[in-house]
């Protein structure tokens, strides 16, 4: 990690807020981020956590409904939220490449794949060039790829088609939101393999956005856990995931499968996620978390350094004394 | 003892079109297969592999080209025999959900077609709703008005409220966040417990397969290739294959 560069993407304070016509709710609650050159940080949460937003935002590629209330975001020394259209543009083409759930609904459907890939590449670049870009994401044949319809391919060729696309113009920043959700088990590992071997030869960096634990654990070196708007605990991997210091964080790898021994019951965080109008001034996991204390429901806790990362949580002491023995008590 | 509720031999489905050379493709491949009482047989492989073909055929949309099948020990005869009998829940409960019919309405569908009466049918949806935690007021709501794990549940209402005798769960999981998963996961082992339905779990994900699975059956080009305890996939499966799929998780 390169912590004495000045961070690709700076996000600081940021507020977003959905106009939903009968009422505002609040999407981002105040998140603070860095993300540093030459590097995979992932963004977990449940849906509604604010993960889709906050990545989206990096790009302002949100919906027109969506009100950025305050805090900035840098991407590569441009003041996303100030820019206007032409320096958004450079931007977007030249430094950011997205990767999106969806493969067939990010692909035109009436266009061949070559002339699609044509135009992320820019200018007039050669069937070979292109045949090039998609035989380094992995696509065999790709000559038979440049003259099909996005319909008339799988959904994991599909997918690697975008990231040959986001991938075109050698982006300093990959923005991949859920990149395999809509694939299956067998091709998932594949194609993150793939889009985790181009980020390290680019040297560009990677931000995952996803619920899937256990792929975040194999293939990033940072993790971010998003709850109710704000990242609540953001630190490497390994340390995270092998020792919580968030409840939230706890909680979700006690309620993944996989973990669980046979026999073993797996246990679902009680209640549902918040849909906040406003700041929330309590801990917004309060009403959901084993380790509440009365502070908890009445002052905000802010972000502090603990045990190595990054915390949002007045109990994260408590929570990583408690995690030294999760499976015991799981029974 | 009792009789298998699904009982499959040496099934084989073959597809006939145009698309290879104008012959056959066979989608199953002599699969055998048998599901008792209160038992949950999970299936995972690739797409492609036949999974939801076989679920299909254990559902009785679909016949077999050859080979039989067996209904609690009897020969499957036509679909209208076994109404209130066979039961599906799909991923994407917005899909088997009607938009516009409240939720009640929908849970009660099934009921409408067994004949049961109006006051058995209403006392009947608000039992359900229980069993699957959720409040009766939720017969009120429309579909869009839930969250996706609520709306799996109303799914799940629906398929059980006939008390079925056999289930299949087509990637029931598959598209909630990991908590929900977990919740519905629990659930449909709590269900299975109190009616004792036997069930067939199809999905990709091993993981929440084996949780919920007595036992596992693994799916590779139309072909069982390997059909065991799901303990057993904790530790180390046979096949190749299983192990390349648990390698993942």
């Amino acid at each position: 990690m390169t912590a004495m560069t000045a961070p690709l993407v700076d996000i600081a304070d940021l507020v977003i807020e959905y106009d939903t016509g009968t009422r505002q709710v609040r999407a981002i609650d105040g998140a603070a981020l860095q993300v540093f050159e030459d590097e995979t940080l992932a963004i977990v949460g449940e849906s509604g956590s604010g993960k889709t937003t906050l990545g989206m935002a990096a790009g302002r590629l949100l919906p027109p409904e969506a009100r950025v209330l305050g805090g900035r975001i840098h991407v590569a020394d441009v003041d996303v939220s100030d820019a206007d259209d032409d320096a958004l543009r450079r931007l977007r083409h030249d430094k950011l490449g997205f990767v999106f759930q969806n493969p067939t609904t990010a692909l035109d459907p009436t266009m061949r794949i070559g002339r699609q890939v044509a135009l992320a590449m820019g200018g007039r670049p050669a069937p070979e060039a292109i045949a090039e870009l998609l035989s380094r994401a992995e696509l065999n044949e790709p000559q038979r790829i440049l003259r099909a319809f996005p319909h008339e391919l799988s959904g994991g060729m599909a997918q690697r088609v975008v990231i040959a696309m986001a991938i075109a113009r050698s982006p300093q920043l990959l923005i991949a939101d859920e990149p395999t959700a809509s694939l299956d088990a067998s091709i998932r590992e594949k194609v993150m393999a793939t889009l985790g071997r181009l980020r390290a030869e680019s040297g560009a960096s990677l931000v995952i956005l996803s619920h899937d634990l256990r792929m975040i654990a194999r293939h990033a070196d940072r993790v971010a856990v998003m709850y109710g708007g704000r990242i609540v605990e953001l630190g490497a991997v390994g340390q995270v995931m092998q020792a919580p210091a968030h409840p939230y964080t706890r909680a979700l790898l006690a309620a993944a499968a996989g973990n669980e021994r046979p026999g073993e019951r797996l246990r679902p965080i009680p209640g549902t996620p918040p849909i906040l109008e406003s700041r929330c001034e309590a801990c917004a996991y309060a009403p959901r978390c084993a380790f509440r204390e009365t502070r908890c429901e009445t002052e905000r806790p802010e972000p502090r350094a603990f045990a190595g990362r990054e915390v949002v949580c007045h109990r994260a002491e408590a929570v990583i004394a408690a995690d030294q023995s999760p499976r015991q008590e799981a029974r | 003892m009792e009789p298998p509720v699904i009982a499959l031999e040496d099934v084989t489905v073959t597809y006939r079109s145009g698309f290879l050379g104008g012959t056959g493709f066979d989608a199953l491949r002599g699969v055998s297969l048998s599901v008792g009482a209160g038992e949950t047989v999970g299936l995972v492989g690739e797409s492609g592999s036949g999974k939801t073909t076989l679920g299909r055929v254990c559902l009785g949309l679909l016949r077999p080209t050859t080979g039989s099948m067996h209904f609690a020990g009897q020969p499957f005869g036509n679909l209208r025999q076994r109404r209130g009998q066979l039961s599906v829940v799909l991923q994407h409960p917005e899909w088997a959900l009607n938009p516009r019919l409240r939720c009640g309405r929908s849970v009660e569908e099934p009921l409408v077609l067994t004949g049961v009466s109006a006051a058995a049918r209403r006392a009947r949806v608000d039992e359900i709703l229980e069993q699957v935690g959720l409040d009766p007021s939720f017969a009120a709501r429309l579909p869009g008005q839930l969250s996706g794990g609520q709306r799996q549940r109303i799914a799940i209402a629906r398929a059980l409220v006939t008390h079925p005798r056999f289930i299949v769960f087509d990637e029931a999981v598959s598209a909630l966040d990991v908590s929900v998963q977990a919740q519905v996961l629990n659930l449909i082992r709590d269900l299975q417990e109190r009616h004792g339905f036997g069930a067939l779990f199809i999905s990709h994900d091993i993981a929440a397969t084996r949780y919920v699975s007595h036992r596992i059956a693994v799916m590779l080009n139309g072909e069982i290739v390997e059909d065991g305890p799901a303990g057993r996939f904790y530790g180390a499966p046979e096949h190749p294959y299983s192990r390349a799929l648990l390698a993942a998780v």
